[in-house]
């Protein structure tokens, strides 16, 4: 049962114990053979499907892959072209960023509130859960997004609602002023899974840190301020990062509603939406895998810069 | 005794999974793929074509499938790439060059005569699937570009609906009419056309010009793309066609989106085997008329374009059957009966006498106005160059520049050529 190697002998400080390690590994084999080979198809699965053809498009990205006629070596010329002579690159990342640092602190702070008020121990709270949360399981779908077409539409329902205050709304989706925000509401309307992430969160934070404060006179928002956000820090580092790379992947809505054309005036042109383009609409496939390059280069560098903020604001329990 | 087990259940499955590979084999049957894009409309017409085949041919069955354009070219270029082509490929006139110079697709001229019998074949409609003189595509109809009208909108507001004269120096004199009677309150006469490319490419051609030359430039310059964004200024002043923002909601062309489908205006730019697809989704009696000209008298801005092909893959396995497969297509009566006009006007003439005393309203408006294009009819233009595809997007997007306002037609002109010329010109040579 025991007989996992400790750290120490895997490490083999003495001769004994590095003699000892081959015949130790072929009982290591024999006895996790069966284990890896029930893990095989998750393994042909991961690199037959996700590492495999990550690499190949490391690969793809420095060539003018266009689907019909095999690759050719072009050396940087797609990074060159992307970073000093493509318009549409550098609008597709203002509209990404637009969305990122507008949307998701929007519904961090959305799905903070209603975990705050779901967690006061009212009745029926798996039912308000289950409500508050729906919107997220549907997110990403068609069906919504083709929804919020209809809503945001000049005479849509949100227009006629804005009728009975006597406002005449624009068309909210066809307008280049107002169509990445109604792109934004749709997404911070999604705000159920870090709600309950949050909520989680809320029910670790011990009872008797509260009692304690309240007998020392602290007020509600003074206990929020001191006790719950410090002690809530590490669930909202984990929902921002979550969030943050769930807002740079966002792709569904923006085709759905602007039928993949990222108009009007690429003001909905979502960075994944332009690689989708380069990709399927006119068969770039070398220039998108560059691009897809310089998304997970940029999702990392913002990833990573959280982590080393993290420090400074980050409280973990001990 | 566990080894034994596994031994067993091993042997066990590899023969059934022997079985289950060579049964297919067994199968005396051919199957032969079709690829095509369109709707439930013409998938219905197509399968009852194929299934007629099938039972011609005891023992070929026709595996097809069908999905919206733009998620075809992706499908086909995937498959293509994997060397998993299907066997019949409907192709556009936009990729077939593309697909031509690299063998996605196969030559059909040693089945013309035998396979393919193409002797009383429309001669432009034939050249028209040709690449460096070899024949790579069989034209499955003649179309042209349209005007779709909602006549009952005109009959309202008493106004005759326009016809085969109308030109674009009409159009304020007309929707004033048309806005003094104001029965369909907010309904303009005519759809934003200035990020129309079929549109701007009619309007070209009368005026000498075209899109495209034969090597793949572009032929107009930003003088003309100047004019083509003030004319619509101007209509746009002069309360003739919808706001920026409605024209926005048309985002791709998707009937469903389109101005006349919306109510938003009396008129849609379209394609003469569309009138079907429109009124299906219109309650409005629709009738179809020409696009205008640009000034009275003008012409030659249509041509007869082959609405779609049918190719043969470059690694199909079975060519000389699917070229069958497109004769009959192409030429059995009741094949002919089955598919109407819903991908145009068909291109053999005696398939035309098959189907003709059996088409519906709509189609026979179609066939009138497809076959009498007279003055307005000019010579079919070189196939567009790689990369158009992209021009015409980029053509939506300054068109809407221009409609919100961020830009006038003067810089929006230049800047569209230029950018056009740029696209055109990143195009990857064979």
């Amino acid at each position: 049962m025991a007989s996992a190697p400790s750290p120490e002998a895997a490490r083999g400080g003495s001769p004994a114990i590095a003699a000892a390690s081959p015949s130790r590994f072929a009982a290591a084999r024999s006895k996790h053979g069966p284990g890896y080979l029930f893990l095989l198809p998750w393994f042909i699965g991961f690199f037959g499907l996700t590492l495999g053809p990550i690499l190949i498009s490391l690969y793809l990205s420095f060539t003018d892959f266009d689907l019909l006629t095999a690759p050719h070596w072009n050396g940087g010329a797609n990074f060159v072209r992307i970073f000093t002579a493509d318009a549409k690159f550098i609008q597709s990342m203002r509209v990404t960023l637009t969305f990122v640092i507008v949307s998701v602190p929007l519904k961090l702070a959305f799905a903070l509130v209603v975990a705050l008020l779901l967690n006061r121990g009212m009745r029926g709270l798996p039912i308000y859960r289950a409500i508050f949360y729906l919107p997220s399981l549907l997110g990403a779908s068609v069906a919504i997004a083709v929804l919020w077409r209809q809503l945001f539409a000049g005479n849509g329902l949100v227009n006629q609602f804005l009728l009975n205050f006597g406002i005449v709304g624009p068309s909210w989706i066809s307008n280049p002023r107002y169509s990445l925000w109604t792109l934004i509401a749709l997404a911070v309307w999604q705000f159920g899974s870090p709600m309950i992430i949050f909520l989680a969160g809320l029910r670790q934070i011990p009872l008797d840190m509260y009692e304690a404060a309240s007998l020392d006179g602290a007020g509600k928002w003074r206990m929020f301020r001191k006790i719950t956000l410090p002690l809530l820090t590490p669930v909202i580092f984990f929902n921002a990062i979550i969030q943050t790379i769930e807002g740079f992947k966002s792709f569904t809505p923006a085709f759905i509603i602007s039928g993949g054309t990222g108009n009007p005036i690429n003001s909905t042109l979502f960075y994944t939406l332009y690689l989708y383009q380069e990709a399927f609409g006119f068969f770039r496939m070398g220039y998108a895998s560059a691009l897809a390059w310089i998304l997970l280069v940029i999702v990392a560098v913002f990833t990573s810069f959280s982590f080393l903020t993290s420090k400074y604001w980050v409280h973990y329990d001990n | 005794m566990t080894t034994l087990h596994r031994r067993q259940f091993l042997l066990g499955s590899a023969a059934a999974l022997a079985a289950g590979a060579i049964s297919p084999a067994f199968a005396a049957d051919t199957k032969l793929r079709l690829l095509f894009w369109g709707g439930k409309a013409r998938a219905d017409r197509t399968f009852a074509a194929t299934d007629l085949f099938s039972k011609a041919n005891p023992g070929v069955t026709i595996d097809g499938e069908f999905m919206a354009f733009q998620d075809y070219w992706a499908k086909l270029g995937t498959q293509t790439a994997g060397g998993n082509a299907p066997d019949i490929i409907q192709m556009d006139y936009r990729y077939i060059v593309e697909y031509a110079i690299r063998n996605g697709i196969a030559p059909l001229d040693e089945f013309v005569g035998g396979a393919l019998q193409l002797d009383d074949f429309d001669k432009d409609q034939l050249d028209g699937g040709k690449v460096d003189g070899k024949l790579y595509g069989i034209s499955l109809g003649a179309n042209s570009v349209a005007l779709m009208v909602n006549e009952a909108a005109f009959k309202e507001a008493g106004i005759e609906s326009p016809g085969r004269d109308l030109s674009y120096e009409d159009l304020p004199a007309l929707a004033a009419k048309f806005n003094a009677a104001n029965k369909r309150s907010g309904m303009k006469l005519f759809q934003d056309g200035s990020g129309v490319e079929p549109a701007l490419e009619n309007w070209l051609r009368q005026r000498g010009k075209a899109l495209y030359t034969a090597d793949g430039k572009a032929a107009f310059d930003g003088q003309d793309m100047t004019d083509w964004f003030k004319l619509w200024a101007d209509l746009r002043a002069a309360d003739v066609i919808v706001s920026a923002e409605d024209q926005a909601l048309d985002a791709t062309d998707a009937i469903e989106n389109t101005m006349i489908t919306l109510g938003k205006a009396t008129t849609t730019f379209a394609n003469s085997n569309q009138l079907i697809a429109f009124q299906a989704v219109n309650k409005d009696p629709l009738t179809m008329t020409n696009f205008p000209r640009i000034k009275p008298g003008s012409g030659g801005g249509h041509y007869r374009k082959p609405s779609m092909f049918f190719s043969i893959g470059g690694t199909s396995a079975n060519k000389e059957l699917s070229a069958k497969f497109i004769n009959f297509f192409i030429s059995d009566p009741e094949a002919a009966k089955a598919l109407g006009v819903e991908r145009g006007i068909p291109c053999k003439a005696s398939t035309r006498e098959v189907v003709a005393p059996t088409l519906d309203a709509q189609s026979k408006i179609a066939l009138e106005f497809v076959s009498n294009l007279g003055d307005l009819l000019g010579a079919l233009p070189p196939a567009p160059p790689a990369n158009a595809g992209e021009v015409s997007t980029q053509l939506r997007t300054t068109s809407q520049e221009v409609a919100f306002g961020q830009t006038s037609p003067e810089d929006a002109g230049p800047a569209f050529f230029d950018q056009a010329s740029a696209t055109l010109a990143r195009a990857k040579k064979g």
